[in-house]
């Protein structure tokens, strides 16, 4: 029996309920928030899901189409590759890999991102004007490159790789933090606090830090796109993850051998790339979106 | 006027020095010896080795072997390649000209589509082709660009046979090196069959300027759309269409130039992704380009090539930005206050 | 409402860039290639280290040096392994087999380039040149480029050879220290090429005697225009060649070094043949109606080899139950798809050494892993197999190989790190013996056993590079120089018998297999043959 209103009660939605009130309004954003979780839970619950062990090669099934062609095999869902790996094992692995590393790169990139861009935000001076100028200048420099130059000091492998694209990622969080901190260090309230005689780090982390979340989000799924293509791209050119290793860019590589027998060793690891970027993005958009116009209706 | 050019310019020497010093320490950081590294000559006796360390100052202070090979930089010896063991200046010179063709048809070919559509996408904000607009562009720019590489290979160049899928022109062709642009270099050639070469070249184009311009063309007309609907949602134009303006006039005086101001500074910063993308898409189809070239030296640890590349790069990318900066302060209305130093 | 207008340009803009797209793939439809100028575009799958093969075993520099840039004294005939004249238009040799004396052919002239114009014709000058730069170690040319001769060291002929002599302008005389059966083979080869002294001679006035292997001049159908590293070689047709050829005006080398992307380019006619085809790919090529597929037994060894100078693997047991860990014939089905044939030693069923009856080890991990044991190879053990990064004839994926040997060697309880590089760092580097294992193989440049022999596993073969296993016995190397004193092949077969069980016994390397030889390419080229004895020849191949 629904609960009786007796009394008429203001409900004043806080900004958070009003952005999500927003975001489910774009059915494709929320669409791509439960596919976004479904990654999450791969990440999770991976090994657990994935049918055979993504190194085990079965000698005697090379190159078995998926399921849905009339050569297929039930055993192998997503079929196998050139060694006798099950596809959908090794496409659950990969995902976990180019997703969990993407997730643990942008959060390690964010902290540092933002521990910096505080820093350069907060001080003021000639020396924080050529900071900023660099920073920006060297952000210009390509992720790729950045990544290529780290490789040929550190060598090539996964490791090296997630080091290479967190270097990369960092400056964005740097320079938008700073931009942030700046605009809001002209506000009033900060202002106030100013006056009350609060130390910088008090300012920052009570006046400036809660009213960062929100872009900080934002900029998060912006990072974790970049993340998840450099590191599919470093893998493809075999600069990060090394075979037999499955993640997703390595395996689209060596599917490339095979490319015109097997089609699906390269369509399948593509195409969950391709889902991957698509719900982040998404996700990424509608919040966006939802936070531009929450206030608006 | 003179004020902002001159920070620009501070601003590009200051960078290109840290970039240089950058350059320098990497012949340190590289596995190896760090004179092989920075010369890329490899001597065959100690003899030999002892008379390059003293060409290149190596007894001295760090900052006096520094200061050398800036010297050296400017003379224009980058140094040798392991692999080939010719001068890079020259290798470079040839790859980053191949680089900057390929990134400057794709960036053209993305504004060519990405803004009209933009435009159309803002104008006609939450209607169909809005939304089918925003769809096919989270599409195009969710697509691992190597991966749409692969496809419209398999589609346009194996099963369909229509397009080459690797070099920048027929390799029987013998073009004469002049600039570097092949297109320009097949124009200037004194060859019997210019048109058949000019053709072929085209051809060798489509590819890999479709892959770099489809995921740059989607970023293109987001900004655009976006800064669109910001100005026609702006009080002027409000106020110009009280005053009785029809929509095109409005359209045509007002709202273009200003919806494009603001999405410059944005595209320029997009400069970087598409030259990862063109790095990444030069390999696949073999194009001959900078970032293939970089990215065959690191899988032959070829490190006077890496840093050479670097450089070169960065020099290209940050001269660049700047100089589209200096430009934008420029012609924007709004940006030419004077700047004091923290603002 | 007028905003309406603005869906309509959008939508006729993006009809014209489609088809402004459409009208440049429209017109030659066919492939996209055609309209070009006459030439062949061959692609090749690394780069060269020189061009002269006389310094480099690799297939790579044979195959774009050998017979396109160059000639030699005799040749083979492909099909039949008969020797025939080249350079040399007839021969003699003296009854004890210690002098043979060559009659040089007339009116044979070298190639004229922009960098060097030829004032003379081909004679007996240059035939010494060419012999006395590898033989004679004072030799002004000998250390130019290295000074590492690593075929003709690894086959012992400087030692061969006591004397060569200029009997007149046409006619020279070689002197051997013992009687050679084989000595003829090996003149065919593609090593024995003949330079030009008179531009030896130029060089080394400017002194840039270096520009003779990078800018190579010879008699050969092709002639050397330019090199871009990993990009191309473009050959030019040498136009008063003195024997007869086809019309073909240009050679290029397309370095393509993915094997799927060297087909797929044969598939659109980007390149008119293609080196070393992947197996996996046999089947697609032998469908389609434009491409041909040309398929022979090779004289080629693919194996395992083990650095013997590295402990623990100077232990021919603990090599023994690594060999033992590993189940060739799973090998042969997942590399190389059943085009090849189980090796049980390093000689090919083609040979007439080869023996039938040989009794090889075979996969018995249990008994491996108990000898290793035994041996002190404790489990975790941890080792590294390096696996070549391009095709060769012997073994089309060593990567791949590599990942399947470490997952047997993992049941055993050994772990195994697959290193490789580009291919020319990969040789530079295996020279230095930095392996402790490598998966490479042979392919035999003429078709005398010697020729498998003696470069594999003698000592004087390890300076020379060839010996990849680093091994060094005695009485190994007498067997093999026993076998050269007699001319019978039974009596020669003996000896190598005994040498074939002397591997199995010591096993430096494990024989993995011996395979098909194919070469693939579009229907409308003629002329192109597999040669069995080395590198591809160009000089009959035209296009329709």
């Amino acid at each position: 029996m629904p609960r009786l209103k007796l009394y008429q009660e203001e409900f004043y939605p806080s900004p958070l309920q009003n952005t999500w009130k927003e975001f489910t309004e774009n059915h494709a954003a929320v669409a791509s928030l439960y596919c976004v979780l479904f990654f999450i839970i791969l990440v999770i619950f991976g090994p657990l899901l994935a049918p055979f062990d993504p190194l085990q090669q079965h000698i005697d099934s090379l190159l078995v189409p998926p399921t849905w062609d009339s050569n297929g095999n039930i055993l192998y869902l997503f079929g196998t590759d050139g060694l006798g790996r099950d596809m959908l094992s090794r496409i659950i692995y990969g995902c976990r890999m180019t997703f969990g590393i993407s997730l643990l790169l942008v959060v390690l990139s964010l902290f540092i991102g933002v521990a910096l861009g505080a820093i350069a935000g907060m001080s003021s001076g000639l020396r924080s004007s050529f900071l900023n100028h660099l920073l920006d200048s060297l952000m210009a420099i390509p992720t790729l490159l950045i990544a290529i130059i780290i490789i040929a000091i550190l060598g090539t492998g996964l490791v090296n790789s997630m080091w290479a694209i967190s270097l990369a990622l960092i400056p964005q969080f740097v320079h938008q933090t700073r931009d942030l901190v700046r605009n809001k260090l002209k506000k009033e309230y900060v202002l106030a606090a100013q006056l009350d005689g609060a130390s910088k780090s008090h300012i920052f982390f009570n006046s400036i830090l809660p009213n960062m979340g929100e872009m900080l989000v934002v900029q998060a799924t912006l990072a974790m796109s970049t993340a998840i293509l450099d590191i599919s791209a470093l893998g493809f050119l075999n600069l990060g993850a090394q075979a037999p290793s499955p993640e997703l860019g390595a395996m689209l590589s060596e599917g490339l051998d095979v490319a015109y027998l097997a089609p699906w060793n390269i369509a399948l690891p593509g195409a969950a790339i391709f889902l991957m970027m698509v719900s982040i993005n998404l996700v990424g958009d509608g919040l966006r979106s939802a936070l531009r116009y929450r206030l608006l209706r | 006027m003179g004020k902002i050019f001159l920070r620009h310019l501070s601003l590009l020497v200051l960078t290109l020095s840290v970039l240089s010093l950058f350059s320098f320490s990497l012949a340190f950081l590289f596995p190896g010896d760090p004179l092989t590294n920075l010369t890329g000559v490899r001597a065959e006796n100690q003899e030999a080795y002892s008379h390059l360390a003293a060409s290149y100052h190596i007894n001295g202070s760090l900052f006096s072997q520094y200061w050398h090979y800036l010297g050296q930089l400017f003379v224009g010896n980058w140094g040798i390649s392991f692999s080939s063991g010719l001068p890079l200046a020259e290798e470079i010179n040839r790859s980053l000209a191949a680089s900057i063709e390929l990134s400057a048809y794709a960036l053209v070919f993305a504004f060519i589509i990405g803004l009209p559509l933009g435009f159309v996408a803002g104008l006609k904000h939450h209607k169909i082709i809005d939304y089918s607009l925003l769809s096919a562009s989270v599409i195009g720019y969710s697509i691992p660009v190597f991966w749409l590489a692969l496809i419209l290979i398999l589609i346009f160049s194996l099963q369909l046979g229509w397009f080459p899928l690797s070099g920048r022109i027929g390799l029987l062709f013998d073009i004469p090196y002049k600039s570097g642009f092949i297109l320009l270099d097949i124009l200037l050639s004194d060859l019997p069959n210019k048109s058949d070469a000019f053709y072929n070249a085209l051809r060798h184009l489509v590819l890999p300027t479709l892959s770099i311009a489809i995921v740059t063309s989607t970023i293109v007309l987001r900004t655009s759309r976006r800064s669109v609907i910001e100005v026609m949602n702006s009080d002027y134009i409000q106020a110009a269409y009280a005053r009785g303006l029809s929509s095109r006039q409005v359209l045509l005086k007002h709202g273009v130039k200003n919806a494009l101001i603001p999405i410059l500074p944005l595209l320029v910063m997009q400069f970087t992704t598409l030259l990862t993308n063109a790095m990444i898409v030069e390999t696949i189809f073999s194009w001959p380009g900078i970032g293939n070239a970089l990215i065959q030296a690191i899988y032959q640890r070829d490190f006077p090539a890496i840093r050479a590349g670097m450089l070169a790069v960065s020099v290209l990318v940050l001269t660049f930005i700047i100089s589209m900066d200096l430009m934008i302060r420029l012609i924007d209305p709004i940006r030419r206050r004077p700047e004091n130093a923290t603002a | 409402m007028s905003a309406q207008l603005q869906a309509y340009p959008a939508l006729s803009y993006s009809l014209l860039i489609m088809s402004l797209l459409f009208a440049v793939a429209g017109c030659g439809q066919s492939t996209p290639e055609s309209a070009q100028p006459n030439g062949i575009i061959y692609c090749s799958e690394g780069n060269p280290t020189s061009f002269n093969p006389q310094l480099d075993t690799s297939g790579t520099t044979v195959d774009v040096s050998s017979h396109q840039i160059y000639d030699r004294l005799l040749d083979f005939n492909p099909l039949t392994g008969e020797i025939l004249p080249g350079l040399a238009s007839s021969w003699l040799t003296s009854k004890d087999g210690l002098t043979y004396t060559f009659q040089l052919r007339k009116d044979v002239e070298f190639h004229s380039t922009s960098y060097f114009t030829p004032t003379r014709q081909f004679t007996a000058d240059d035939v010494l040149f060419s012999f006395d730069r590898w033989r004679l170690k004072n030799h002004p040319y000998h250390p130019v480029s290295g000074g590492q001769y690593p075929y003709i060291s690894s086959l012992g002929l400087h030692h061969l050879i006591s004397n060569i002599e200029r009997v007149n302008g046409y006619r020279v005389e070689i002197t051997l220290v013992q009687p050679d059966s084989s000595f003829l083979a090996n003149l065919a080869t593609d090593f024995a090429i003949i330079l030009s002294a008179e531009y030896a001679q130029q060089l080394f006035q400017h002194n840039k005697q270096g520009l003779i292997d990078l800018h190579p001049i010879g008699t050969g159908p092709y002639k050397f225009d330019s090199f871009r590293q990993d990009r191309f070689i473009r050959l030019k047709q040498h136009p008063h060649y003195w024997r007869e050829r086809s019309s073909t005006q240009q050679l290029i080398f397309d370095i393509t070094p993915s094997s799927s992307l060297r087909l797929a380019k044969l598939m659109t006619g980007e390149c008119d043949a293609i080196a070393y085809p992947a197996h996996s790919q046999l089947n697609i090529i032998r469908k389609r109606q434009d491409l041909i597929l040309d398929e022979e037994p090779g004289l080629n060894v693919g194996f395992w080899a083990f650095n013997t100078t590295k402990p623990p693997f100077d232990n021919p047991q603990v090599r023994k139950a690594l060999a033992m860990a590993v189940d060739k014939n799973a090998l042969l089905e997942a590399i190389y798809y059943g085009s090849a044939i189980p090796a049980t030693s390093i000689v090919p069923p083609t040979s007439w050494a080869f023996q039938p009856d040989l009794k090889s080890i075979n996969y018995n991990p249990v008994a491996a892993a108990r000898l290793l044991r035994e041996n002190d190879i404790e489990e975790g053990f941890v080792m590294n197999i390096w696996a070549m990064p391009v095709e060769r004839p012997y073994n089309p994926n060593a990567m791949k190989m590599a990942e399947l040997i470490q997952r047997y060697l993992r049941d055993v309880g050994v772990r195994a790190n697959i290193v490789s590089y580009e291919w020319v760092t990969f040789r530079a580097r295996l020279n230095q013996g930095l392996h402790d294992s490598v998966l490479i193989g042979w392919s035999a440049d003429n078709g005398d056993p010697d020729n498998f022999y003696r470069p594999l596993l003698t000592c004087e073969a390890i300076a020379s590079g060839t010996n990849r296993a680093r091994w060094c016995s005695k009485e190994y190397d007498d067997l093999i120089s026993q076998a050269l004193q007699y001319t019978s092949q039974a009596e020669r077969a003996y000896f190598y018998n005994r040498a074939n069980e002397l591997v199995i016994e010591k096993m430096p390397l494990m024989p993995i297999a011996h395979a098909f030889r194919y070469q693939a390419y579009r229907e409308n080229i003629s002329g192109l043959q597999i040669n069995p004895y080395g590198g591809i020849q160009f000089r009959d191949v035209s296009k329709r």
